[in-house]
């Protein structure tokens, strides 16, 4: 099956070895490194000192004077975005808002990669997403957003999710790429961990350290024909990726370098190639043992005898680790490889004592033949990713996604209210609400002990909700089976204990981090315990995109389906709260703030964990499974209202299990364009699980459901649990499957005055008065991105 | 019961009884065979060890609470060493546990496979648990050594070769289904090969063409100078797990488990004897041979052999407990020896990578 090609048409690039692609360029093939020792005395507390540091002026003089304010990540990032918007030509230029000619800026999207949470200037982190919602409203992007943060490999990564959107037919344009800056805490993790080279790096002969660099870099990818048609110059195909989960450890690779094998592997796959067909290995190249060991092992795993013949180098070398940027700026990389026919060199490269079997491109540029790239990044937690760039090639025919219905099979939420769907069936039932508790895992141990005494509460949250949704899927699958389940883990800010923890011991000394804090501080730690514990290998992902990661994540679980890179995904969302939890029986408790209730102007932040199996309709049928409810659509919009996102999803919802048609999962995001007053697939529901949580916003939301959904009941889940961010949305997800299969739904206790609508229109009692045969989960990440999912009774 | 390649060996290989098997001790010789093992890659007949599969809808749990380990997890990709106590807290046998897709397999100790089922199968109380010998029909073939990894690269997979420590693969040999294990014994490099006996013969042959075998003396004497405990030597009756000095293989952590509440009684009990290695004296003391210090009774001596490795006698004595210390001078049979910390040798794969 040829899928549309999608070809990158702009790059754009700021690093310590060029603040352009083409001076970029033109130092990686000169040999010339912009790896120096860190003047900024903070640092002098360290040993090793050098780093791949931006100078500010390659930021500042590049930017207007009105994104001169931005942090240093949103600066780094729209240096580098601008550039590769610029290149692809007016066409893209046109994508801003007022300007004519482009893609509908609904249609352009933005995927971005970040590994480090960003701080404001008072030192508090701002939430995740925060960078890739500046440089979209500053460019005009208001198609699909999504933060990923899978650590190292959150780069490339970006590309992989930023294709899937062009194949699903979401956006017709999007800047994909990753960013990340030099901070200090981070310094002080890799420092406490003994990972950094007191020199430069010099990875795959000497392997003694890593060097943290900074930077930013993007693609822009099309549609070829797209491209085409507005005369626009296609750089490279993006023609596959591949993700892996090692689960082996939460900051070692698997040593035997399956994991990367397995992530180039499915790639090639993709594209429908094989490893004959690569030329040449832009390596993740560190430069520590472990890493650079492993990586020799997928080298020979993957090529076999030809691995010799390969060449492969590590553009590290150059710059240092960019971190969440490294995989973009490789990937930029590769693409200028592509087109100058040009294998760029490992530089600081030792022949001795390092004899190997392996060409590393030593110290020198090679030009040779190229047309088919493999880019490699992983990352803690666990994370592989590999890119297969290819020269491009002319306009052809091709097959649409394959449309494959997906159903919801086991749920696992663990809440304040009870851990296991049965417990929260029950609350649920009993009209129990505990906004702001934490859930208790007293009672059982969800992970071999040996892990579960080590890991933090966020872990052993997700770890638990996970094996409970795995259990109620009644999933028992074979070993080998178990290679091949995705994850995707989704989380507004990880663990906030962790960070915490880390945060506090580099303030006491930096020289004595607490390094077991710093492997979860990560967002995807949480994802990889997770694979680990469960022995996931499958496709792996993580999501920030606040509390609408869920319904992003559940996306991504659907492409990975579509696409055929997996049967079986499970979805998990995780946060915490470092608020205190209330007192178990206050004497005179105060009213919780209700959702969709009038009074309501702040919600009460709780602890939760929720995860939900997401399989193909086949699969679950092939087994004998039996699903809660069929994935009818879903929709996701930026910057704009509940109404919008109503408006996205398919107005002909069909019951996919249940007809064994296609409905295809993720449709209409960004397309909410008017249709009068017919709104077809919201209106059609007869229960909305809403993402209020019981602020102001809620009003909107609700009289946009009303409006939309006119006879739908309205309820939030919110209202048992306070808000749990990412799970939050997670947990509407499988309320609303909860709602098909046994006709119950979370009362809004203490609901007397609703901000929109009367009474009438909330659930204001657990059993519902009319049968539920579609429901509507909605999630939120305020002033950013807003998702629906529209399920149905199989 | 002997070994199913007992044909392969050569013809004046020397058996011993242990429990209730017949094993190969020496090939050659103790030192040849040690140095093979210590230097280069063995190959190693575990045809004494005997394989106990746990199945039926209750299996798993019923090995968590035979184990003292924590098995609930254990997923087919993984293995992990165990006791296997009885009530009274004493150990039964020291077990590799392998996860499997339908529940366990247990490879006992050298000659313990006979007392292991008799265990298993008198606490079996209900259906849904099924115990079944797989000795008859599945075999055990070590690989243990620094280049150990090179033989399974050349004998099997090269990617293999690197696995975690502990970690399983299903996989094939010259079409024949084995389960293939990252273990290790010695401090070195270790993997084991669970296969069919019938293609055991071949697959011993095609190994003896990239390592040389090694008996069972070599290979417990490499375990005792890394500390690896082989329990027939070790287990003494009335000896607690403390005293043993087993700890690390039971998890008072677990809700509950045969022998749970013996293990937490010594624990907070405290006192009692502690086990430790020394070296120094002329000759083997025997077993029970008495310890002093300072002319003062303080213990006896578990089991000594002659070290290849430390061309020296090595032995476990069990003092009591703040004698068991590293660098203390006591005497053994009127000898004097010195208190050592493990491992009494560096294995030489702790500086050899896989590559």
């Amino acid at each position: 099956m040829a899928l549309r090609p999608v070809v990158v048409t702009g790059l754009g690039i700021v690093c310590a070895a060029g603040r352009d692609p083409a001076e970029f360029w033109r130092r990686l093939t000169a040999g010339q490194g912009g790896l120096t020792p860190i003047e900024d005395e903070a640092f002098a507390v360290f040993t090793a000192r050098y780093a791949g540091r931006v100078p500010d002026a390659w930021i500042d003089d590049r930017l207007p004077q009105e994104d001169r304010g931005c942090d240093r990540t949103v600066r780094l990032a729209l240096v580098a975005a601008r550039q590769a918007v610029e290149q692809a030509g007016p066409a893209a230029r046109g994508t801003g808002p007022g300007r004519a000619g482009g893609p509908d800026p609904e249609r352009f999207g933005i995927i971005l990669g970040k590994c480090q949470a960003t701080p404001d200037a008072a030192g508090r982190y701002q939430p995740m997403h925060r960078t890739a919602d500046v440089v979209a409203e500053r460019l005009g992007a208001r198609g699909p957003r999504i933060l990923v943060s899978t650590a190292c490999a959150a780069g490339g990564n970006a590309v992989g999710l930023a294709r899937d959107k062009i194949l699903t037919g979401e956006a017709d344009a999007v800047l994909a790429g990753g960013v990340d800056p030099l901070l200090f805490g981070t310094y002080a993790g890799f420092a406490g961990l003994q990972a950094l080279s007191t020199g430069p790096c010099r990875p795959y002969s000497r392997s003694d350290g890593l060097n943290l660099g900074e930077g930013a870099a993007f693609l822009l990818l099309e549609p070829l024909d797209l491209a085409l048609a507005r005369g626009a110059t296609p750089l490279a195909e993006v023609a596959g990726y591949g993700l892996s989960a090692d689960a082996y450890h939460a900051t070692a690779p698997d040593p035997t370098g399956r994991g990367g094998a397995s992530a180039v592997r499915r790639a090639l796959a993709d594209a429908g190639l094989t490893p004959a067909d690569v030329h040449y290995v832009s390596g993740h190249g560190t430069g520590t043992p472990a890493n650079d060991t492993m990586e020799a092992k997928v080298m020979r795993l993957v090529f076999g005898e030809r691995a010799g013949r390969v060449p492969t180098s590590s553009i590290k070398s150059f710059v240092g680790h960019t971190l969440g940027a490294a995989g973009a700026v490789e990937a930029v990389a590769s693409v200028l490889a592509l087109q100058h026919g040009v294998a760029p060199p490992t530089i600081g490269f030792e022949d001795e004592p390092a004899a190997t079997d392996l060409d590393f491109v030593p110290n020198a540029a090679r030009p040779m033949a190229i047309d088919t790239i493999v880019s490699n990044n992983y990352a803690f937690g666990g994370n592989n990713v590999s890119l297969v760039l290819t020269r491009p090639r002319g306009p052809r025919p091709y097959d649409a996604l394959p449309r494959r219905p997906a159903v919801i099979t086991g749920l696992g939420p663990v809440t304040g209210v009870g851990a296991g769907i049965a417990e929260v069936a029950g609350a649920v039932v009993a009209g129990r609400g505990e906004p702001g508790r934490p859930p208790s895992l007293d009672g059982r141990t969800y992970a071999p002990r040996s892990l579960w005494r080590h890991m933090n509460h966020l872990s052993r949250m997700a770890i638990a909700a996970s094996r409970l949704a795995w259990e109620d899927a009644g999933l028992k699958l074979p070993r080998k089976a178990l290679e091949e389940v995705g994850l995707v883990f989704a989380t507004a800010a990880g663990s906030a204990e962790s960070t915490g923890g880390f945060d506090e011991s580099i303030v006491l000394n930096p020289n004595k981090p607490a390094v077991l804090s710093f492997s979860n501080v990560v967002l995807n730690a949480t994802g990889g315990a997770v694979c680990q514990t469960l022995g996931l290998r499958g496709p792996t992902t993580t999501i920030c995109n606040g509390g609408a990661s869920a319904s992003i994540a559940l996306d991504c679980a659907l492409e990975m389906i579509r696409a055929g890179k997996a049967e079986v995904v499970l979805v998990v969302a995780a946060d915490e709260t470092t608020a205190p939890a209330p007192p178990p029986d206050p004497p005179d408790p105060p009213d919780p703030p209700v959702p969709y209730g009038r009074g309501a102007v702040a919600p009460v932040p709780g602890s939760a964990a929720v995860a939900f199996v997401v399989e193909s309709a086949e699969h679950c049928a092939g087994r004998g499974g039996r699903a809660y409810a069929a994935v009818a659509g879903t929709a996701h919009t930026t910057g704009t209202g509940t109404e919008a996102v109503l408006r996205g999803l398919p107005e002909e919802p069909v019951a996919a299990a249940a007809t064994g048609a296609a409905t295809g999962a993720a449709t209409g995001a960004g397309t909410a364009a008017a249709t009068g007053e017919s709104v077809a697939g919201a209106g059609a529901v007869e229960l909305v699980l809403g993402a209020a949580t019981g602020r102001p916003e809620d009003g909107e939301e609700a009289a946009a459901v009303l409006g939309c959904a006119p006879g739908a009941l309205l309820t939030a889940s919110a209202g048992l649990t306070g808000d749990c961010q990412a799970a939050t949305g997670a947990l509407n997800l499988v309320l609303a499957a909860l709602a098909l299969r046994e006709q119950i739904a979370p009362a809004l206790t203490g609901l007397t005055a609703p901000r929109a609508g009367t009474l009438d229109s909330y659930v204001t009692g657990p059993d519902l008065p009319a049968p539920v045969r579609r429901a509507l989960a909605l999630t939120a990440a305020h002033g950013s991105v807003r998702g629906a999912v529209l399920l149905e009774a199989v | 019961m002997a070994s199913v390649l007992a044909t392969e060996h050569p013809q004046d290989t020397a058996y011993g009884e242990v429990g209730d098997a017949t094993v190969p001790l020496r090939f050659s010789s103790l030192a040849e065979e040690y140095r093979v093992l210590r230097d280069r890659a063995a190959v190693l007949d575990l045809g004494g060890h005997g394989l106990i599969q746990i199945t039926g809808s209750g299996g798993v749990d019923f090995a968590q609470r035979v184990l003292a380990r924590d098995v609930e997890y254990l997923t087919s990709d993984r293995c992990m060493m165990s006791l296997v106590l009885d009530e009274s807290g004493q150990v039964v046998d020291q077990v590799l546990a392998f996860g499997r897709e339908d529940g366990l397999l247990l490879e006992s100790s050298c000659g313990a496979g006979a007392r292991l089922l008799d265990h298993l199968l008198a606490r079996v109380a209900d259906d849904d648990v099924e115990i079944t010998d797989r000795s008859g029909d599945l075999t055990v073939i070590g690989l243990e050594g620094p280049y150990a990894w090179g033989v399974v690269g050349r004998l099997i997979d090269a990617e293999l070769a690197s696995l975690p420590f502990e970690s399983v693969v299903d996989t094939a040999w010259d079409d024949v289904e084995i389960v293939f294990a990252r273990t290790g014994l010695t401090g070195e490099y270790g993997y084991q090969m669970i296969v069919p006996v019938e293609s055991a013969a071949a697959l011993w042959r095609r190994s003896l063409e990239h390592a040389q075998a090694a008996g069972t003396e070599a290979l417990e004497l490499a375990m005792l100078e890394v500390r690896q405990p082989v329990p027939r030597h070790e287990v003494t009756p009335g000896a607690s797990v403390i005293e043993i000095g087993a700890n690390w293989l039971v998890d008072i952590t677990k809700d509950d488990f045969v022998g749970k509440d013996a293990v937490v009684e010594a624990f907070e009990a405290g006192g009692g004897r502690r086990t430790i290695g020394f070296t120094g004296g002329s000759g083997v003391p025997a077993r029970g041979t008495r310890v002093q210090a300072a002319g003062q009774d303080v213990g006896e001596v578990v089991y000594a052999v002659h070290s290849v490795g430390l061309d020296a006698t090595l032995g476990l004595a069990r003092v009591t407990g703040d004698l068991a210390a590293a660098g203390l001078e006591l005497s053994v049979g009127g000898l004097p020896v010195t208190t050592l910390t493990s491992p009494y040798i560096v294995p030489k794969s702790w500086s050899i990578p896989i590559i």
